[in-house]
């Protein structure tokens, strides 16, 4: 298993290399000047030019490229061309927000996702089922934005319950920071709790019908002890594998709900960086995004020794 | 697995129990403070050096932290601000500023003359304004901590009116060390001596910043007017949100969460409108003067007459349409000057024609030589305004035989692609649609786009020799009436080469809260001091 840990990781810093070659040059040869977006609306094209060249993006390519690199590797992810804070301050900032929305997501859609994901399994063709499978459905189809402002205007507006946007941190108090990331939460939730309760049944419906079910059920098992210790059991690595997919996609895919919910995450730092051509922040939040990425995934593929034995490394 | 009655209680319970903590936490969170005002301008408040940059966000924050020598007033004329008494010399070369009692940096170190003049020359290296000063100085010096003189080798009419500029660069006194620097390197350190604190302790960048009240800051005495007069704070705090939604923006106003909108959504107005809670207000009467920009290096803007086919081809009323759909805050425009201001005139303004005249325009195209080149026009798409003007204006060209292509790209990219002075075919441009506040337009020193000295000039490069030789005389010029008189003459000519193509002047309300008041007219950047917020 170490052996397969440490080639992984090799893998990892071989992923995160490529991504950073393709994103470096991605944003260079995209259309858009940092400087131009720094000098404003009234600048002139003498003000623009003096700051391309206190920026060094006058230097050739290479030259920056190395510079970006070398800069890295001693731990130096650069400063904001915008702002002058450094970019691993900023992304810090950032992490606790979407850190928080997309775990509280993760909870609910498991939570939620698999016991659905196990009724329609349980109870398949039947009423529940059925109206479990039009949810799924409403969930998959119904973009987050829109459930997102229906949220707000009943949730906010019409009941006075929860607010509107924002984001309070943890330390300015559990209830705050809570109430802010109620709506968010709901709606980020739906289209996963979707996805996790369709493979979840899918999943549990194949198991089921394997023969050391009709086994347990002759031995007189009780529906509890079929569904949860041997048919969850076995259906458990699919289930197991869209639950990390779904978490390292939620990292860096969050960004329509923390912009109608305002939540000041990762996704709105690289959204406002890509407007800006800030090009230090979405180069260091795409190389950390990659091996989050693979991170996430290897996790995943070692948790599946725990739920089933015969997978070794 | 049978579900039993005390299970079903068990469950409801437990749903009334999860229901009901939303309103149970809400009631935890500390309610909106009465002195601390919150609100959401522009786009977000990314670059904080307001001379580094010419954006309305870093003059807001500049605005409010930082302090001026001159400011002007609600009539654009300057007062003295930090200057506490000023004179000129009998031959009008040597200016001598003394600064006011008690002004101090939030350091708590005072300011001094050396301060000034160190921002002065900071700001000269970006502002056209101060460059022109800098071109006329021949010595901008301390006498003593609190005295600083500027000498002239020739007078300047213009020096007082320069330095009050509420055009952004505004010259914005900073602390010599960080004015030290040059200005395209930014500086690191938010410490002005205006009536805000920086907060940098509460400083979330991408969600908030906090502007706390200067306790030390010493007010002048006048009323406040304009920029001029008392700067004073009645509030303690003022939270700065950024909220890049625009139906959040709203959403949060109505419900409280934040006082105060500038730029609230030209198509959620009526929104606004309806809500007993909410006002709308016009800050900024002269509003902002749209205008296209065309290529003069350039077939087929680089002919004279292709250039006059535009100022027929546009129809001013259909641009606004759908620019500023209401009517109440959209206008045809036809001085160079703008709407309102004191130098607005009609001279050689015949080409306007309600409705355009769109086979004038084609005839002129002909008379142009117009043999099917490519205009290709620089369409932003993350500025709807400017977006949807682009759209209209093809199909206008294409309606009068121009093969017009819209080159669509977000703003970033546009600012990119209109430094090539290239041909179409070679990534270069044809026409972009942009604008000024109608106060930099009375500003024809200061406003580059006012400017026809060729490659100096702001993008599309116009050159007129005559033009500029008369704007060059603005500065000189002591009397309001001998200026009136100039502007006639320069707008002659403007329009005569056709320097750029009026699409009309929009005005722009910003939103509050009716507990918020306390709001003064301003040009451009909006004064958080003289704020006074009522309990809800």
């Amino acid at each position: 298993m170490v052996a397969y840990v440490l080639r992984r990781m090799v893998s990892t810093i071989a992923v995160m290399a490529m991504v950073g070659i393709f994103v470096f040059l991605l944003l260079r040869l995209a259309p858009g000047d940092p400087a131009a977006m720094i000098a404003g609306k009234s600048a002139t094209a003498e003000m623009i030019a003096g700051i391309r060249e206190t920026l060094g993006l006058n230097d050739p390519m290479p030259v920056q490229f190395i510079r970006w690199v070398r800069n890295m590797l001693g731990g130096d992810f650069g400063i904001s061309i915008f702002s002058g804070r450094p970019v691993l301050e900023l992304i810090s900032q950032r992490l606790g927000p979407t850190l928080s929305l997309s775990i509280l997501t993760m909870i609910l859609s498991v939570s939620v996702g698999v016991s659905f994901g196990i009724l329609a399994a349980w109870r398949t063709g039947g009423l529940v089922d059925r109206v479990l499978a039009a949810f799924s459905a409403f969930g998959y189809s119904v973009p987050v934005f829109v459930i997102g402002y229906f949220l707000i205007y009943f949730f906010a507006f019409r009941m006075h319950w929860l607010p509107v946007q924002g984001y309070v941190t943890i330390d300015g108090g559990i209830g705050p920071w809570f109430v802010h990331l109620v709506l968010p939460t709901v709606a980020l939730s739906l289209g996963y709790i979707a996805f996790i309760a369709r493979v979840t049944r899918a999943s549990m419906l194949e198991v089921l019908s394997e023969d050391y079910m009709r086994t347990a059920a002759a031995k007189g098992a009780s529906s509890y002890a079929m569904l949860f210790h041997h048919a969850l059991k076995n259906a458990g690595v699919p289930i197991l594998t869209v639950i990390g997919i779904s978490f390292a996609y939620m990292i860096g895919g969050v960004v329509l709900t923390e912009t109608v919910f305002n939540i000041p995450g990762i996704g709105r730092l690289v959204v406002d960086a890509i407007n800006n051509r800030d090009y230090p922040i979405i180069q260091s939040v795409l190389i950390l995004t990659s091996g989050l990425y693979v991170l996430i995934n290897l996790t995943v593929d070692l948790a599946y020794t725990l739920i089933d034995p015969r997978i070794r490394y | 697995m049978a579900i039993s009655r005390r299970d079903l209680i068990k469950v409801g319970l437990a749903t009334g129990t999860a229901l009901s903590i939303p309103s149970v936490l809400r009631a935890q969170m500390a309610p909106a403070e009465a002195r601390t005002v919150r609100m959401v301008f522009g786009t977000g408040l990314t670059v904080f050096d307001p001379i580094y940059s010419t954006s309305y966000d870093a003059g807001n924050h500049g605005l409010a932290i930082y302090d001026m020598l001159f400011s002007p007033d609600s009539k654009f004329v300057p007062q003295p601000q930090m200057v506490g008494k000023w004179g000129v010399s009998e031959d009008k070369k040597t200016y001598t500023f003394e600064l006011r009692d008690g002004l101090g940096w939030h350091d708590g170190t005072p300011v001094t003359a050396a301060d000034c003049v160190a921002s002065i020359r900071r700001w000269a290296q970006v502002n056209t304004g101060g460059q022109l000063l800098m071109e006329r100085a021949r010595d901008i010096s301390k006498k003593d901590d609190r005295t600083f003189t500027i000498a002239l080798k020739e007078p300047l009419g213009l020096l007082i009116d320069i330095l009050a500029s509420a055009g952004t660069p505004c010259l914005f006194i900073m602390r010599e060390k960080d004015a030290d620097r040059p200005a395209t390197v930014q500086i690191t350190a938010n410490i002005g001596s205006g009536p805000f604190k920086f907060n940098e302790a509460l400083a979330k960048p991408g969600a908030s910043f906090t502007y706390d009240r200067n306790e030390k800051y010493v007010s002048r005495s006048e009323s406040p007017d304009g920029w001029a007069g008392g700067k004073i704070v009645k509030v303690d705090r003022v939270i700065w949100d950024t909220i890049s939604d625009q139906q959040t923006v709203i959403g949060a106003l109505q419900a409280g969460e934040v006082d105060f909108v500038e730029s609230p959504p030209l198509d959620l107005l009526s929104v606004i409108e309806s809500d007993p809670n909410l006002e709308l207000q016009i800050l900024n009467k002269g509003g902002f003067d749209w205008y296209m920009r065309l290529n003069f290096l350039q077939k087929p803007f680089d002919n004279v007459k292709a250039r006059q086919a535009m100022l027929h081809l546009v129809d001013q009323e259909a641009f606004m349409r759908v620019m500023s759909p209401d009517p109440k805050y959209g206008h045809t425009l036809t001085s160079i000057f703008g709407n309102n201001s004191s130098y607005s005139n009609d001279e050689n303004t015949s080409w306007f024609k309600k409705g355009g005249d769109p086979e004038k325009a084609r005839q002129l195209f002909k008379e142009a030589g117009y043999a099917g080149e490519k205009v290709v026009i620089l369409a932003p798409t993350d500025w709807p305004e400017a977006n949807n003007a682009s759209q209209l204006l093809a199909g206008a060209l294409r309606e009068v035989g121009v093969n017009a292509e819209l080159a669509s790209s977000d703003w970033a990219g546009l600012v990119a692609r209109r430094a090539n002075k290239g041909p179409a075919e070679d990534g270069g441009w044809s026409i972009f649609i942009t604008g000024s506040s109608a106060y930099a337009d009375t500003d024809p020193i200061s406003n580059v786009a006012l400017a026809a000295n060729g490659e100096k000039a702001f993008f599309g490069w116009p050159k007129n020799d005559e033009y500029e030789a008369l704007r060059a005389k603005w500065a000189d010029i002591e009397t309001l009436e001998e200026r009136k008189t100039l502007a006639r003459d320069m707008q002659r000519l403007w329009w005569d080469f056709v320097g750029c193509v009026m699409l009309g002047q929009s005005v722009s309300p910003i939103a509050r809260r009716k507990t918020l008041t306390g709001f003064l007219e301003t040009p451009s950047l909006v004064p958080m001091w003289n704020l006074q917020k009522a309990s809800a």
